[in-house]
């Protein structure tokens, strides 16, 4: 089936998904729908579109026939290079606070539910369950037999002391996932209940899910006991595929198969090593004298990409991925002064701080700087909403946008607001972290060649950097979110005034907003998340998404890509491919 | 009569020392290539501006060639000439080796001085401070005042002055404390010398020798030292090539292009270098036996 | 002792950054925020926080880091401390390999070409950074001709060959810049020795040279020696700083600078106690050393 083909029947089971009454508590599901064993693809579509994460990117995966692959034989061992990172800090879910450590953790763990690549969601501990009339109360069954690597019996009992120890925020960093749970209680050995104070969508599909929920991936009362709570993080203890036979901090974690895993046919290999790997030139030797096979962990070093794909033992991938980098502009700036956005963007222009806010958007050669800074490996970005959210993404955006490149434009721009060729501008300093140091300059190169001003790049520690970014103490950042697939990333996140990330602990007696706000995009963004027609929510959202490009939210840079590096010898199946995780339960060797 | 005597008890040996130095390193022949790359090296610093081919910070879509006509040394990861950062770095380089010994040793000679001078109380307040440093490695000490204080020129600066002041200090102190005894010391008191001419005019120019001979050796571990500072990441602004920091940026790049990691390499050996030849001189001209250090 | 822990816990505090804010980056709302403060101890006075941490130092504890996932201080030191070691002595052991014949025969054949060759070799040695050594190691052993492991530490529990792999570059990185001390040192101080009175009377006693130099020369040279050693260990640890970071070992060098960049105040008041303390000793050492070696010698 040709892609043209695959988004239309694509977009037939958004429309789907997205077609119930709001009011009704199980959106428009039978009870049925959500009891036994497994939840259908097309129910686990509604709940993911209600709880607001459903996009393309998740739905064409599973509608992709898979290509019958040359099956490999089970056993072996693989070895794992997770890239970017010193250490795996910490695999205790309560304490997770990275992507690279969960995508380690999903394979020690078992959480009550499951979704696999085609969106069926799947009973991992939980058995069966089925859901109350009014949506609230949702009763599990457990799986029996089930048991932890280190010999201990699973039962209800696991289930209620994760969930007790989750609750506590001084325990788990998590307790907000499960916020909306007013009541838990025990049925029977095998058997608990959930009680909801209001219906909640992604309960079953993220809230009890293995990966992403992180609040109830289960945990060993047993383990933690013995090991005590720093060790538990470094050597846990789970119910998942793979046990960790060793691990010290800085050292590889290292992974055998557990022979009592449930499933009798998962995981195919015996042991796993996953060794952080910092520097980028360890990285590519490793992996071309083949002493490493697979890479996880943080974005592939994109000056690396090139080379491993013409190298004829390596497969790369590349995907277009979440999230959005831009440059943050304060608007409390002297030079940059922009006191009210909710004035009509004819009027914006007219202003001179808002002239150059602009000027430095339009400045920036996102593709020169796609070359220069990523070696290609980005796609441009004019707002949050990027190519992996797939049917909301506005194509057209790029040359309709204010912000696109115009160098002209900003020249223009600069000289009107008073700093013809950038003279007598001040310097600016653009904020980075030291990993994007190089990113950073690149554009601080583009700012000056094109606008004659001169900013300089100032690489801070992450800690220090973001207690000076929300205190807004910055001329300008370069930052954004790594990001899910769904729109509400992006734009609930960082372009509402109540947004998380907009300048929370700044003085707001000297800055009564962040570092942007506008009413019309706030009620759209808010309404989008409220509404269920596909149709109408894409408007809604390029709506939002077309006033923070048009009136410079911030100057948006690049969308990164989501690139997969291993042996040809490793073979990924399709169901092994979920964004954002490594099932190393679903790989084996050729 | 007597006092012409008086007087010529309390001048300074210096003078003898001139010569000899002017005799060794006519015949030392390391000492003379020493000399002669120094002030290559401090010639390029000067006049940068004016050699360097193409702008250091000049971006380009030429990412890493290859060393070439155009850019004899290759270029960067972002295409930036080579041979031109490394020039430019060449200001730093000298210019951090050469203050921050300066500052150590005025500092450090400042205290050694008083403390071995006045004995007593002062000597063990002073001593107890300069062992304390002493108890660590001046590098790392670096490296802890950097990341307390801040990185940028002048921190850096600083930092390594205080952390390798204890050795100035430790040597001026151990020489007052033999010269104190010296006739011409006690000359110079009862002429009704203040204590600090006497420190100062006296004692200290028949102690140049051993503090010489560090502070060659000083400015080359400062130069290291501001290196790998810049390597650490905890070096000077990263607009500002410096060598150290040349290296540091092109350690992701290294296998694809080797030049980013030898020529950075190769001007800080052979600054350093030229400095050990000179220092060796120095301490044969100077007498002065390894084991004082 | 006391005056650096005291001087090193007040001043990592004045560094700026928050790191809570770092480990929370993303997740977590103001509540988790506060717990977080409150389970390491950080919402009470710091006069309050340095007492607790004095006194339990002295028993032994000496806290718990307060990023990731919390491992006691002294748990991360001790991991820590093996490699370092490993990778101190290995650079000894390299350093003194290429040092001494080194020394000797410069000594034995001064102003001859061997002579210069090796006093070239020691002067080059001295200048290079040790972290550009490293560099040039890895380019050519392990990304070219892919004979040893880039980064990384084996324990000698996987086997001396493994152990060895990965600790050899490093080791060569640091030791080649102290053997060319030790050479120096060795050759200067066997010319003197050589010119003393003993040594004629050993001349005319008619023995063989290499017993001349191997029996009377060479002990008598190495009092300086061992004090140079001393010295220049200083020049081992901060050498271990660098090249651990660029072989991402995790030895005290790296525990030490990552401390100070995650502003993880335990870790790196530990980690400074712990490299004062091996620095403290090792002088030590080589006083006693001295004071071993001095007299003997008087006698021969």
């Amino acid at each position: 089936m040709d892609d043209k083909n695959l988004i239309k029947r694509a977009k037939v089971e958004l429309r789907d998904a997205y077609e119930y009454d709001q009011r009704d508590p199980l959106f428009g599901l039978t009870k049925d729908d959500l009891r036994g064993d497994q939840i259908s693809r097309r129910a686990t579509l509604r709940l993911l579109a209600v709880g607001g994460a459903l996009g393309l990117a998740q739905v064409l995966p599973g509608l992709r026939s898979t290509p019958a692959m040359a099956g490999g034989h089970s056993g072996g061992e693989l070895k794992c290079a997770w890239a970017g990172v010193g250490e795996i800090t910490t695999l205790d879910p309560a304490q997770i606070g990275q992507v690279l450590q969960f995508q380690i953790a999903s394979n020690i763990y078992s959480g009550l539910m499951h979704i696999d690549n085609t969106l069926v969601a799947r009973g991992d501990l939980a058995e069966s369950w089925e859901v109350s009339e009014n949506g609230l109360e949702y009763i599990i069954k457990l799986r029996e037999g089930v048991t932890f690597h280190n010999g201990d019996a699973f039962n209800a009992d696991d289930v209620e002391f994760t969930f007790n120890r989750s609750s506590d925020p001084d325990q788990s960093r998590h307790s907000r996932v499960i916020a909306n749970v007013a009541e838990f209680q025990k049925l029977n050995d095998f058997e608990v209940k959930f009680i909801l104070k209001r219906p909640q969508a992604s309960f079953l599909t993220k809230a009890l899910e293995r990966a992403s929920g992180r609040a109830m991936t289960i945990v060993s009362r047993g383990g933690l006991e013995t090991l005590g709570l720093s060790q538990y993080g470094i050597t846990p203890i789970g119910t998942g595929p793979y046990k960790v036979a060793s691990h010290t901090l800085g050292q590889a974690v290292e992974l055998e198969k557990f022979a009592d895993y449930y499933d009798p046919d998962r995981p195919k290999l015996d042991k796993i090593s996953i060794q952080p790997v910092d520097g980028v030139e360890p990285l590519a030797a490793a992996l071309e004298a083949g002493d490493i096979q697979y890479v996880g962990g943080n974005p592939f070093p994109t000056q690396l990409i090139d080379r491993m794909d013409a190298n004829p033992d390596l497969m790369v991938d590349v995907k277009p991925g979440p999230g959005f980098q831009s440059i943050w502009i304060n608007p409390w700036h002297e030079a940059m002064t922009v006191t009210d956005f909710n004035k009509p963007l004819e009027e914006l222009k007219a202003e001179k701080g808002f002239m150059v806010r602009l000027a430095i958007a339009k400045a920036l050669d996102r593709e020169l700087f796609i070359q220069q800074g990523l070696f290609g490996y980005g796609v441009p970005a004019l707002g949050t909403i990027n190519p992996a959210m797939g049917f909301f993404f506005d194509e057209e955006l790029a040359s309709t946008s204010e912000q696109g490149y115009d160098p002209e434009g900003a020249k223009a721009l600069m000289a009107e607001a008073g700093y013809p060729g950038g003279e007598g501008f001040p310097e600016l300093t653009l904020q980075t972290t030291p990993n994007t140091k190089r990113a950073g300059q690149v554009v601080a190169n583009i700012l000056k060649v094109t606008l004659g001003i001169s900013v300089v790049v100032d690489p801070k520690d992450f800690s220090i950097g973001i207690e000076e970014f929300n205190k807004m103490e910055i001329d300008l950042r370069l930052g954004g979110s790594g990001g899910d697939y769904d729109p509400d990333d992006g734009l609930v996140d960082w372009m509402q005034t109540t947004s998380k990330f907009n300048g929370p602990t700044r003085d707001t007696s000297t800055k009564p907003f962040g570092f942007w706000s506008e009413d019309e995009a706030d009620a759209l963004i808010k309404e989008q998340s409220a509404t269920a027609d596909p149709d109408s929510r894409r408007a809604l959202v390029q709506r939002a998404n077309g006033i923070t490009s048009n009136k410079v939210a911030c100057a948006f840079l690049y969308h990164p890509v989501d690139v997969l590096v291993h042996n040809k010898s490793v073979i990924v199946p399709e169901d092994a491919r979920i964004p954002g995780l490594h099932e190393l339960d679903r790989i084996s060797l050729a | 009569m007597a006092e012409i005597i008086l007087e010529d008890l309390a001048q300074p040996d210096a003078i003898v020392r001139k010569s000899r130095l002017r005799a060794v390193f006519g015949r030392d022949r390391k000492a003379q290539v020493g000399l002669v790359i120094l002030a290559l090296f401090v010639l390029t610093a000067l006049l940068a501006p004016f050699i360097a081919p193409l702008d250091p910070n000049e971006m380009s879509l030429n990412m890493m060639s290859q060393p070439s006509a155009n850019n004899w040394l290759g270029t960067d990861d972002l295409g930036r000439d080579l041979l031109s950062r490394v020039i430019w770095g060449t200001q730093i380089s000298l210019l951090v080796g050469v203050s921050t010994v300066a500052l150590a040793l005025v500092a450090g000679v400042a205290l050694g001085v008083v403390a071995g001078y006045y004995g007593g109380w002062i000597d063990n307040i002073i001593m107890r401070y300069i062992d304390l440093q002493w108890a660590f490695p001046n590098f790392i000490i670096a490296v802890y005042l950097v990341a307390v204080f801040g990185t940028g020129l002048l921190n850096v600066i600083v930092a390594i002055a205080l952390a390798f002041l204890d050795d100035f200090a430790r040597i001026a102190r151990s020489m007052v404390l033999t010269l104190k005894e010296e006739q011409f010391v006690d000359a110079a008191r009862v002429q009704g010398f203040s204590d600090a001419r006497i420190m100062f005019y006296h004692i200290l120019p028949n102690a140049l020798a051993p503090l010489i001979v560090q502070a060659t050796v000083s400015v080359s571990y400062a130069i290291l030292g501001e290196a790998s500072l810049s390597f650490l990441g905890l070096g000077v602004n990263p607009n500002t090539p410096t060598w150290g920091l040349i290296l540091a940026d092109g350690r992701s790049f290294i296998s694809q292009a080797w030049w980013l990691g030898f020529y950075p390499g190769l001007a800080i050996m052979l600054v350093v270098l030229a400095i050990n030849f000179v220092g060796d001189g120095l301490r044969d001209a100077l007498d002065v036996r390894e084991s004082e250090i | 002792m006391l005056a650096v822990a005291t001087l090193v816990f007040f001043m990592i505090r004045l560094v700026p950054g928050d790191p809570i804010a770092a480990m929370l980056a993303d997740s977590g709302g103001p509540e988790a925020r506060e717990a977080m403060i409150r389970r390491l101890g950080l919402d009470q006075p710091v006069i309050v926080q340095f007492w607790k941490w004095f006194t339990s130092m002295l028993q032994g504890d000496l806290g718990a880091s307060i990023y990731g996932n919390n491992q006691p201080v002294k748990t991360i030191l001790l991991e820590a401390l093996p490699r370092t070691m490993s990778l101190a002595f290995l650079s000894f052991m390299i350093a003194l390999i290429i040092a001494v014949p080194a020394g000797i025969l410069s000594a034995t054949r001064k102003n001859t070409p061997t002579d210069t060759a090796v006093s070239l070799f020691a002067f080059l040695g001295l200048s290079m950074p040790d972290f550009w050594l490293a560099i040039l190691l890895i380019i050519v052993f392990s990304a070219n001709l892919q004979w040893l492991p880039a980064i990384g530490y084996a324990p000698m529990s996987e086997g001396i060959w493994e152990w060895l792999k990965h600790l050899i570059l490093p080791s060569i990185a640091i030791g080649t810049g102290f053997s060319a001390i030790i050479a120096r040192m060795i050759r200067s101080s066997m010319l003197e020795v050589m010119q003393a009175d003993y040594m004629r009377t050993a001349a005319s006693k008619g023995l063989p040279i290499r017993v001349q130099m191997l029996r009377h020369a060479f002990p008598n040279a190495l009092v300086p020696v061992v004090t140079v050693i001393g010295i220049a260990f200083a020049l081992l640890i901060s050498g271990a700083v660098v090249v651990e970071n660029v072989f991402a070992i995790k030895g005290l060098g790296r525990v030490l600078i990552q401390g100070i960049q995650n502003r993880d105040y335990p870790v790196v008041q530990g980690a400074v106690l712990v490299v004062s303390a091996f620095f403290v000793l090792s002088n030590l050492l080589v006083d006693l050393l001295y004071a071993v070696i001095d007299p003997r010698i008087r006698y021969s």
